[in-house]
C-alpha cells in the first residue's frame, strides 16, 4: 500500500539526512563540536557561547528559516536546548541544534537577536526547566507566577513545596501607575485575564494612548495546565492519547491526537493501515471544520460585539459537525478516538446513515458558507473595520514562526498537509489556501476558504469509505501492548492542527513513558504576534486582531 | 395655540379643579401616568421583548418557562436586580456615582414631555417643543460622563469619553435634520408639526398619503434615523458600550438598583429617540383605524425594533471611524440637506 | 494522602478540619435579609415574602461572561442555538461581573488564575451562586496531578452546583442549572465553606522559608494566595 510505502521511505530520507548532517556540519565548521541523530533530523552540537553564530549562519547561508521549536530539558549530567529549524519553503528539510550547558552553570546564548520566536521558547524554557539565555530581552517566567520557587520540569523539584502567587493591584487605576513615568499622557489598561474578549484566560498588560494601543504585553499562563508533566507520567499506548484533545480544546482534537499519533508511530516504528488513515483524515478535517467555524463566531463576536446572530449560526453549523463526530467517536469534544497504529472502532453502524450524514452536511455547507459571506465578509462596515487592520508582512511572521491560518492569510504557502505531508492528504486532491492581504480581514477569508477545502477533502474520503472492502477493513495496525521504544531516541514531528504548526517533541528513555515530551503549540507562536500587528492601532483593532489569530488558551499554555 | 387640550388640562377639567391647584394635581397625575407608560413599556422591552428578538435572530426561543412565552421574566428579573446587593466600589467618587443613575433614565422621561402620544396624551405643548426634547435627550450623556469618571474604572472612563465623543459628532446632524422639518413645518412645536403632517400629500387609487415628513424628505429621514441610533449608543454606533473592547463601558461598575436605572434610561432613551422620529417623520400618533396612541405605540417600537435588528446583524465601528462619518458624513450632509429644504422651501412659499 | 511523613505538611490537619466544621455547621447567611434580622422570628407575612424573594431568584438570573478552558466550549454550544439556556431565564451572559448572579466557573484552575478568579467572585454582588462545570472544578479532573494546578474550584470559591463530566454535555449543565435554581427556590443553599486558600496581605502571612524567600520580591500589602500543595485532597 502506498502509505506503508510512504512509511518505509523514512529510513531512507534518515540515511541522504545524514549526509546532509555532514553539509550542514561542514557549513558550520569549527562551530559544531559534535553530532547526534535524532529521528526526523540531523542534530549539531554547539557550544553555549555561539548559538547566535550558528543560527545565524543556518538562516542566511542555508536558509533555514523557521526555528519551528525550542525544547529544553535536564540530563543527569546536563542541561540541554535543542532548536528545531526547518524551512518554511521545504518543510521537509530540518536540522536539530542542540546546546549542552553545565549543570552548575546553565547559561547558554539566547536565539532571539535571530529569530524572534526564541522570546517566548526561551522564556518557557527557563521558568520549566531553568535554563538560562544571556543575551535574552527579557528572561522573565512565563507560564508560572513570577513568584514560583524552581523549575518544574527540572529533575529535583518537589511538587509539594507551597507556592505563593499574587495578586497585585494598580492602586489608583487613573494615575499612578502609567509605565512610563513622567508620560502622563498615556494610561495602563488590564484586558484579562477575566474579560470577554480574551478568548479565555489572556491577560493583555496594555498601555493606551487615548484610544491607541502603544505599548502591549501578552501574559499568559493562566490556564498552564502542566500538560508536558501529564504526557511525561503516561505511558505512550494509552496513557497519553486523551490529553492532546485538551490542548486545542476547540473541538480540535483528532487533529491533535494525530499529532501524538503521528510522532509516536514514527518513534515506535509502526505502520497504520490505509483505512484507518482515510477515517483520521476525514475525522481530523471535521474538527478543522469544527475549529473554523468558532473562530469565525467568536470572530464576529468580537467585532459585532455581542452573541449576534452569526454566532449563534456558526454554532448551529458546528452542533452538526459534532453530532457526526459524536457519531464516529462517543464523545462531542474529548474525542479520545486515535489509537497508536490506528484509530479505536470503525465507522459506526449502520455505515449507510452515518456517510448519508456527512454527506448532509457537506451539501448544506456551500449554503452555510454563502450565508456567511453575505453577513460577514460582504458587509462593509466589517470590511471597514478588518482590511488593512492587524497588518502582519510574511517577514515578521515567519520570524514569529507563525504558522497554519495566521501565516497563509500572510502569504506564505506553508502547510503541513502538503509541505510534509501524512495520513491520505497526498492521495487526494485539494488546495492550500494563502492569502495576501496580511490584515485580520484575510486571515478571516483564509478560515471560510479552508472549511470549503476540508470539505472536499471529507468528500473524497467519504467516497473512499464506502466502496472500501469489507474484508479490508483494517482499523488498527498490530502493536505490542507495552510500548519501549530505544533509549535516547529523540524525535520532533509536526501536523498541520487546527491554528497551525502542532509539533511534539520526544526523547525515550527505554521505559514506558517519555522522559521529555514537549509540545510545539502554534497558537503560542502566533499570539507573540500580537504586538505588531496591534501597536499603534485602537483598542478595538487590537480586540479583532487577537480575534483574527484565534488562540485557544489551553494550546498557548498547555 | 395648541391644537387638543394638552393632558394636565384634561386631567383637571375632569377632576373639576381650577387654578394653581388644578395645574398642580393635572400636572403631577399627568406626569405620572405618561412615566408609568413609559416604564412599561420599558419593562416590558428591557427583560423580555429585547431576549425574544435577540434570540429570534438568532435561531433561538428565549425564555419561555416562567409564566406565558416568559412573560413573568419581566417580574423576576425586575425584583432579582432590585433585591441584589449594591456595590459601591471604594475609591468612587460620590455622589456624582449615585446621582449619575438617577440622571440617565429621568432625562429621558423628561423629553416625553411634550411628545404628542396621540388621544390627547400630552403633558406639554410649549413652542419650542423639539428643542426641549433634545435638549432633555442630551441631559443623558452627561449622566453618562458622570458615570464614567465617578466609577473609578478605566473601562468605565473610556467608554464614558466615547458617549461625549459620539454625543457631540452626531447630535449635531441630528438637530440640523430636524431643522428641515421645522422649515417645512414652520414651528418648533410638537402639535402643529403632527398638525402639518397630516395634511394629504397625494392620492393613489383612493388611499390617501399624508404629508409624512419621511414620504416628503425620506433622505432627512434616513440621516435622522442614523444619528439617532448612533444618539441611543445601539449597534452599529454603541461603542460606549462595546461589551467585548471595553467590557461594559460606564456601566461597568454599577450594580443592583443603580445598574436598573441605568439599564431602564437606555431603553427609554431608545423610545425617546423613536417617539422623537416618529412626531417627526411619521406624522406623531396619526394613522388610519386605530386610536392615535396605539399608533404612537406601535411607531416607537419600530423603531426598537430596528435598533434591535441593527444589533443582531451589523458589526460595529471603530470609534474613529465612527466619529470620521459623524463629522465628515453625517455633518455634511445634514447641512447640505437643510439648505437644500430651506430652498425648495423657499421657492414654494 | 498520607501527609505525615512528607516535608510541606503543616503539621496539624488544621486546615482540614476548619474546611470540614464549616460544611457540617452550614454556617450561611446568603439568603438573610436586613428585614429578617430585624424582626427577628419569621412572620408570616415575611414568610410568604421570603418564598416570593427565593422564587424569584431561581427563576431570574445573569450569567457572568467568563470562559477559563474546555469546558467553556460546552458552555458557548449551552447558550446557543439547540440548547438554549436563555429558555430557563438563565441565558444573559454580562461581561461585568457586577451584573451578574450565577458564575460558571468552566474549566481548571491554576496557581496564577486562582486570585484572580477569587477576584472575581468577589465582585459579583450577593446573593451570588457559582456552579463548578466539569471535572477540573470538581478536583482538578484530568490534571489533578499536575504541579500547577489547583485541585478543584471548592479550594478557592464556595461551589452550589457540581456538574460532573470532562467536558460535562450542555444537557448535564442545563440540568446542573434548573437543579440550582430548584434549590434556590426551595431555599436550600450550599454552606459557605472556609476555604484553604484565601487571599491575604503578604504581610500576614506567617514567615516560613517561602516567605522569607519572597520577602524582597513582594510588599508587604499586596495580596497574595499562599498554596500549600501538600495539603491539597
Ligand atoms: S473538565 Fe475536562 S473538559 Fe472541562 S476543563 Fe477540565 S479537562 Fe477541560
Amino acid at each position: 500500500m502506498s502509505l506503508e510505502e510512504q512509511q518505509s521511505d523514512e529510513p531512507a530520507e534518515l540515511e541522504s539526512g545524514v549526509s546532509r548532517g555532514d553539509e550542514l556540519a561542514d557549513l558550520l565548521g569549527d562551530l559544531v563540536v559534535g553530532r547526534e541523530e535524532h529521528m526526523n533530523a540531523p542534530g549539531l552540537v554547539i557550544r553555549p557561547d555561539e548559538v547566535q553564530d550558528a543560527l545565524f549562519k543556518l538562516r542566511d547561508e542555508a536558509g533555514f528559516d523557521h526555528l519551528s521549536c525550542v525544547t529544553a530539558q535536564e540530563y543527569e549530567d546536563r542541561y540541554e536546548s535543542i532548536y528545531h529549524l526547518t524551512k518554511f519553503d521545504d518543510r521537509t528539510d530540518e536540522v536539530s541544534v542542540v546546546v549542552p550547558t553545565s549543570k552548575d552553570n546553565p547559561v547558554s546564548q539566547s536565539a532571539e537577536p535571530v529569530f524572534r520566536t526564541a522570546d517566548w521558547h526561551e522564556r518557557e524554557a527557563y521558568d520549566l526547566v531553568g535554563i538560562q539565555y544571556e543575551d535574552h530581552p527579557d528572561l522573565r517566567r512565563i507560564l508560572l507566577p513570577d513568584t514560583w520557587q524552581g523549575h518544574p520540569l527540572g529533575l529535583d523539584y518537589d511538587q509539594d513545596r507551597p507556592q505563593i502567587a499574587t495578586l497585585r493591584e494598580h492602586a489608583n487605576p487613573l494615575e499612578e501607575d502609567h509605565r512610563a513615568a513622567g508620560d502622563s499622557n498615556t494610561m495602563y489598561i488590564n484586558i484579562g485575564p477575566h474579560h470577554p474578549a480574551t478568548h479565555g484566560v489572556l491577560h493583555v498588560e496594555t498601555v493606551v494612548d487615548g484610544e491607541q494601543v502603544v505599548d502591549l504585553d501578552a501574559d499568559i499562563g493562566y490556564l498552564h495546565r502542566c500538560e508536558e508533566q501529564m504526557c511525561q507520567q503516561g505511558t505512550y499506548r494509552h496513557q497519553i492519547m486523551p490529553y492532546p484533545d485538551r490542548w486545542d480544546y476547540i473541538s480540535a482534537g483528532l487533529l491533535n491526537e494525530w499529532a501524538y499519533a503521528r510522532t509516536a508511530e514514527d518513534l515506535a516504528d509502526i505502520d497504520v493501515p490505509e483505512y484507518a488513515q482515510i477515517i483520521r483524515t476525514m475525522g481530523a478535517e471535521l474538527c478543522r471544520i469544527a475549529s473554523h467555524m468558532i473562530a469565525l463566531g467568536t470572530f464576529a463576536l468580537d467585532v459585532y460585539g455581542d452573541f449576534t446572530a452569526i454566532f449563534m449560526y456558526a454554532m448551529r453549523d458546528r452542533e452538526i459537525v459534532q453530532n457526526i463526530l459524536e457519531d464516529l467517536t462517543g464523545q462531542r469534544m474529548m474525542f479520545n478516538y486515535f489509537r497508536l497504529g490506528g484509530v479505536v472502532w470503525d465507522l459506526p453502524e449502520p455505515r449507510e446513515e452515518f456517510f448519508e450524514k456527512v454527506r448532509d452536511f457537506l451539501d448544506g455547507l456551500p449554503q452555510a458558507l454563502e450565508e456567511y459571506h453575505d453577513m460577514i465578509t460582504s458587509n462593509e462596515i466589517l470590511q471597514a473595520r478588518t482590511v488593512g487592520t492587524g497588518v502582519l508582512p510574511p517577514e515578521v511572521a515567519k520570524s514569529y514562526g507563525a504558522t497554519g491560518p495566521v501565516a497563509r492569510g500572510s502569504g506564505i504557502d506553508y502547510d503541513l498537509r502538503r509541505d510534509d505531508s501524512y495520513g491520505y492528504y497526498d492521495e487526494l486532491d485539494w488546495d492550500v489556501v494563502v492569502e495576501d492581504g496580511c490584515d485580520n480581514f484575510s486571515r478571516l477569508l483564509v478560515r471560510m476558504r479552508e472549511v470549503e477545502e476540508s470539505a472536499k477533502i471529507i468528500q473524497q474520503c467519504v467516497d473512499l469509505l464506502e466502496d472500501w472492502p469489507e474484508d479490508e477493513r483494517n482499523i488498527q495496525a498490530n502493536v505490542p501492548r507495552t510500548l519501549k521504544p530505544e533509549e535516547d531516541t529523540e524525535i520532533y514531528r509536526a501536523v498541520e492542527g487546527a491554528k497551525g504548526e502542532l509539533g511534539i517533541y520526544i526523547r525515550a528513555d527505554g521505559t514506558d513513558k517519555p522522559a521529555r515530551f514537549k509540545i510545539r503549540s502554534p497558537c503560542f507562536s502566533n499570539l507573540q504576534t500580537l504586538p505588531e500587528m496591534s501597536e499603534g492601532e485602537y483598542i478595538p483593532d487590537m480586540i479583532a486582531s487577537l480575534g483574527s489569530l484565534d488562540i485557544v488558551l489551553g494550546e498557548v499554555d498547555r | 395655540m395648541s391644537l387638543q387640550a394638552v393632558l394636565p388640562d384634561t386631567i383637571s377639567g375632569l377632576l373639576g379643579l381650577e387654578g394653581v391647584l388644578g395645574d398642580v394635581v393635572g400636572g403631577l397625575v399627568g406626569a405620572f401616568l405618561v412615566a408609568n407608560i413609559m416604564l412599561i413599556m420599558t419593562a416590558f422591552a428591557g427583560p423580555w421583548a429585547k431576549r425574544k428578538i435577540t434570540a429570534a435572530f438568532g435561531d433561538r426561543i428565549a425564555v419561555n418557562r416562567i409564566g406565558p412565552f416568559g412573560l413573568l421574566t419581566i417580574v423576576t428579573d425586575a425584583v432579582r436586580l432590585l433585591s441584589k446587593e449594591l456595590i459601591v466600589p471604594e475609591g468612587v467618587d460620590r455622589p456624582a456615582w449615585d446621582l449619575a443613575p438617577m440622571v440617565i433614565p429621568f432625562s429621558a422621561l423628561l423629553g416625553f414631555a411634550v411628545i404628542p402620544m396621540g388621544n390627547g396624551i400630552q403633558l406639554a405643548d410649549p413652542e419650542t417643543g423639539l428643542a426641549f426634547a433634545f435638549a432633555a435627550a442630551s441631559i443623558a450623556s452627561l449622566g453618562i460622563v458622570m458615570t464614567g469618571y465617578a466609577s473609578n474604572n478605566k473601562f468605565s472612563l473610556i467608554g464614558a469619553l466615547r458617549a461625549v465623543a459620539a454625543n457631540i459628532a452626531y447630535e449635531i446632524p441630528l438637530v440640523i435634520t430636524a431643522a428641515s422639518v421645522v422649515i417645512f413645518a414652520g414651528s418648533l412645536r410638537m402639535s402643529e408639526i403632527v398638525a402639518v403632517q397630516a395634511e394629504p400629500l397625494l392620492s393613489v387609487a383612493g388611499v390617501t398619503i399624508p404629508t409624512w415628513f419621511a414620504f416628503v424628505n425620506p433622505f432627512a429621514f434616513a440621516l435622522f434615523v442614523i444619528a439617532n441610533l448612533a444618539e441611543v449608543g445601539r449597534n452599529p454606533f454603541d461603542i460606549p458600550e462595546a461589551p467585548t473592547e471595553i467590557v461594559a463601558g460606564y456601566q461597568t461598575e454599577y450594580s443592583s438598583v443603580y445598574f436598573v436605572l441605568i439599564y431602564l434610561g437606555e431603553f427609554i432613551h431608545i423610545f425617546l429617540g423613536g417617539a422623537i422620529a416618529a412626531t417627526l417623520f411619521l406624522g406623531g400618533p396619526a394613522g388610519p383605524v386605530l386610536p392615535g396612541f396605539v399608533w404612537f405605540t406601535i411607531k416607537i417600537w419600530a423603531f426598537f425594533l430596528f435598533t434591535q435588528w441593527a444589533r443582531s446583524a451589523v458589526p460595529r465601528l471603530r470609534v474613529d471611524q465612527f466619529l470620521e462619518i459623524g463629522w465628515k458624513g453625517m455633518l455634511v450632509l445634514s447641512f447640505a440637506n437643510l439648505v437644500l429644504t430651506a430652498i425648495i422651501v423657499g421657492v414654494i412659499a | 494522602m498520607s501527609s505525615e511523613q512528607k516535608p510541606f505538611v503543616t503539621d496539624d490537619t488544621q486546615v482540614q478540619t476548619e474546611t470540614r466544621d464549616a460544611r457540617m455547621a452550614g454556617a450561611d447567611d446568603r439568603f438573610n435579609s436586613k428585614l429578617r434580622e430585624a424582626f427577628g422570628s419569621s412572620p408570616f407575612i415575611l414568610t410568604k415574602f421570603d418564598k416570593f424573594m427565593n422564587w424569584v431568584r431561581g427563576s431570574s438570573m445573569f450569567m457572568l461572561q467568563f470562559g477559563i478552558a474546555c469546558c467553556s466550549i460546552e458552555m458557548m454550544h449551552t447558550y446557543a442555538i439547540k440548547h438554549d439556556l436563555d429558555r430557563f431565564a438563565a441565558g444573559v451572559p454580562r461581561a461585568s461581573p457586577r451584573q451578574a448572579d450565577v458564575i460558571i466557573v468552566p474549566g481548571t484552575i491554576v496557581s496564577k488564575f486562582a486570585p484572580r478568579m477569587k477576584r472575581v467572585y468577589d465582585q459579583m454582588p450577593e446573593p451570588k451562586f457559582v456552579v463548578g462545570m466539569g471535572s477540573c472544578t470538581i478536583s482538578g479532573g484530568p490534571f489533578q496531578e499536575g504541579y500547577n494546578v489547583i485541585k478543584g474550584a471548592e479550594e478557592v470559591i464556595p461551589v452550589d452546583i457540581h456538574i460532573p463530566g470532562c467536558p460535562p454535555r450542555p444537557e448535564a449543565l442545563i440540568y446542573g442549572i434548573a437543579k440550582l435554581q430548584e434549590r434556590i427556590a426551595n431555599g436550600e443553599s450550599s454552606p459557605v465553606t472556609v476555604k484553604p486558600y484565601e487571599l491575604e496581605q503578604f504581610g500576614d502571612l506567617e514567615s516560613d522559608e517561602i516567605v522569607d524567600k519572597l520577602a524582597a520580591q513582594i510588599d508587604e500589602d499586596d495580596l497574595v494566595m499562599r498554596y500549600n500543595w501538600a495539603d491539597s485532597p
